[in-house]
Parts: structure tokens; sequence; C-alpha cells
């Protein structure tokens, strides 16, 4: 059982690796096209102060796609496996703090985002999603080693 | 062998200076697209102190703000059932009414957004508001409004003179609509379409869809 895992680890980092540089590469670009959409749905989330949601609309696509990129080159996987299960963890928190006070809001995860009817919300199953996402980054930190990557 | 070994290390910390400096000028890019100037071209009707918005009544009260998207189509909606009752508003001089066309689904909102601007220079804004409504294109950015067809739009609700067709086609209030950007973003504007009557944001559950409680709304504020 050791042995195999031994032997499908680096190819399961190397899934691991492309599944969420990918998933962050589409996520950024998506939003980087319509940076005012990006900003109005952070500020959606009405958990920071506006002028901040504003940076951090205009900035996270932007981070996403670094981190993305590095993930599928493979480099400095462990830290950016960290930072992409971080933003993972921010993004859960965000969901379900809307879900639990009410907001009926689109999480604006591939673009989109802003206040939207009750009924088309979908906070359960965006939060398990993100949090396979989350998981994929935690693999990533432990097993940083995997095929075709730049890091050695 | 340690000569490849240290090759590799240049390699990978090129690479991640490379990304890093990419997502730093981006980022600082994006942020200082994303800021007012009082430097673009305004229309006459637009007020700095009311959010750069198109200002109807400037001396009425009470405010009635407006922050709608011409491609969106609660927008629409709200402009059908509502916007009959609020010209009535406007051409009694009953409050004061801003507009702030926002651009956020896109391309084609941009332009919308010009050509409204350029009406409002022709006097003939609350005509073409109505207008751009009425003719809204079915799905987002489908390349059915061009300037081309904006300037038919604006001809069908009269607006014939050269700056006008001018005003449309060189894009002259484009840069304009980023101010609104902005400043509907510090007004905390997360959805369109949003009516503030003195600063104080309609119940969206009922106050947009229902003509009778959106005329109660107003007439709680003031508006007789």
């Amino acid at each position: 059982m050791q042995e195999k895992f031994k032997v499908a680890q680096p190819w399961l980092t190397l899934l691991a690796r492309l599944t969420l540089g990918g998933v962050l590469i589409v996520a950024g670009a998506l939003k980087v096209g319509n940076l005012q959409k990006s900003a109005m749905a952070v500020r959606a989330y009405e958990i920071l102060p506006i002028w901040l949601a504003n940076f951090f609309g205009y900035a996270l696509p932007w981070v996403e796609i670094g981190i993305g990129a590095l993930l599928i080159i493979g480099v400095a996987v462990k830290i950016m496996g960290s930072l992409g299960a971080l933003i993972m963890f921010g993004f859960i928190i965000a969901i379900a703090q809307a879900w639990a006070r009410g907001l009926s809001i689109d999480c604006g995860c591939f673009g989109g985002g802003g206040t939207i009817d009750p009924e088309d919300t979908k906070y359960l199953s965006t939060i398990l999603r993100d949090i396979g996402f989350l998981a994929l980054g935690v693999f990533l930190y432990f097993y940083p080693k995997g095929r075709f990557a730049l890091d050695k | 062998m340690a000569t490849s070994s240290s090759g590799d290390k240049g390699t990978r910390n090129l690479v991640i200076i490379m990304v890093a400096f990419i997502v730093v000028v981006g980022v600082i890019f994006s942020i200082i697209s994303n800021r007012t100037s009082s430097n673009y071209s305004i229309p006459a009707a637009v007020s700095e102190a009311d959010g750069y918005g198109i200002v109807l009544n400037p001396t009425a009260t009470p405010k009635i703000d407006v922050y709608v998207d011409y491609q969106c189509p609660a927008c629409r909606t709200f402009e059908i059932l509502n916007g009959g009752y609020l010209n009535e508003v406007i051409a009694q001089n009953k409050a004061k009414v801003v507009f702030h066309p926002m651009t956020f689904i896109g391309p084609e909102s941009i332009l919308a957004a010009n050509a409204a601007a350029c009406s409002a220079d022709e006097n003939k804004f609350i005509d073409m508001n109505l207008a751009l409504f009425q003719n809204q294109p079915s799905g987002e950015n489908t390349g059915r409004w061009t300037n081309d067809s904006l300037i038919a739009i604006g001809n069908a609700v009269g607006i014939t003179s050269n700056t006008f067709n001018e005003c449309v086609n060189q894009g002259k209030y484009v840069k304009w609509t980023r101010n609104i950007t902005v400043e509907s973003g510090k007004a905390n504007v997360n959805s369109t379409p949003t009516v503030l009557v003195n600063g104080k944001p309609l119940d969206r559950d009922t106050e947009y869809g229902d003509p009778v409680k959106f005329k109660a709304a107003l007439a709680a504020a003031g508006v007789q």
C-alpha cells in the first residue's frame, strides 16, 4: 500500500498542481477582463471596508493568475500550494458568512458576482467545491515534489 | 552536475520573478485605470458632487439616485414599471433625480452610457434613457449595440444634431463612465437597478417591482 502510494504520489502531485493551478488561472482570467464587476463581487460580501474590497477586486484576479501559473510550471510548489489553500480558506469563510447572514449574492468566483435573487444562490455547492480545492492545496504543501515540475 | 543544478535554480528564480512582476504590474495598472479624473470630458448635466451622475432638477428635493446598466434586464423591467412615474416627477420638478449609468456588464454598456450622456447634452436624456431600455438587445454584448445603432435610437427620439452624432462616434464620454464606476463603488452599489431616495436604498423585495409601492416610497420621502 505504502509502496503503491510512493509510486503514485508524484503523479498525484502533478494532477493536484494542474487542477488547482488551472482553476486559479481560469478564475483569474475570467475576472481580469471586467475588474469593475470583480470589485462589485467583493463588495457584495459586505465584510471589508469599501476601499479595501475594491482593492481586493482589482488585485485578486492577478494574484490568482500568478499562483496558478507557478503551480502549473511547478515552481515553489510548497509555498504556492499553501497560498492556494489559504485563498480557498478565505473564500469559504466569506461565502459561509454571507450564507449565515442571509445575503443573496453570487460568489463571483468565475466572474459574475453581486446581489442576486435568493433562489439563485448556491452556497453549499460552492463551499463543498472550495473545500476540495483547499484539500488539493494542503496535499501540495505536504507532497510538493511531483512530475514535470521545474522544482527539483 | 553542480552547474546544471545551479542553472535550474537560476531558471526557477527567474520564473518566480517574472510571474511576480506581471502580477504587481497588473495590480498597479488595474488600480490606476480605475480612478476618477476630472480631466475627462464630462457632460454638462453632470455634477461631481453627485457621483458624476447626470443631474435633473438640481435644486429640487428630495434627491433620488438611479443606478442602472443599460444592458441589465431588471433595469429594463424597472424602467417599464416605474419609469413613467419617475419621468413625471422629473417633468414636474418634484425631485432632484441623478442617473448613474453603470457599465459593469461590458463594452456595449459603455457605448450605451456614452450615447446617453451625449443625449443629455441635447436635453433629451429622459427620452434617450427610455428608448435605450425599449431597444435593449436580449443577451449581453451581442454586437447589436454599435455607435451607428445608438445614433439611430437617438434619431428616433428626435435627436438629429451633428454634435450628437459626433459625440457618440468619438466616444466623447467613454472615459467619464469610469468616474461613474468608481463613485458607484464608493456608494456601495452592488447590483442594478439600485434606487436611493435621500441616500437610502429602496427595499429590493418589494419597491422595485410594484409601481404602487414605488410611488408610496417616493411619497414617504416627500414627493407629492
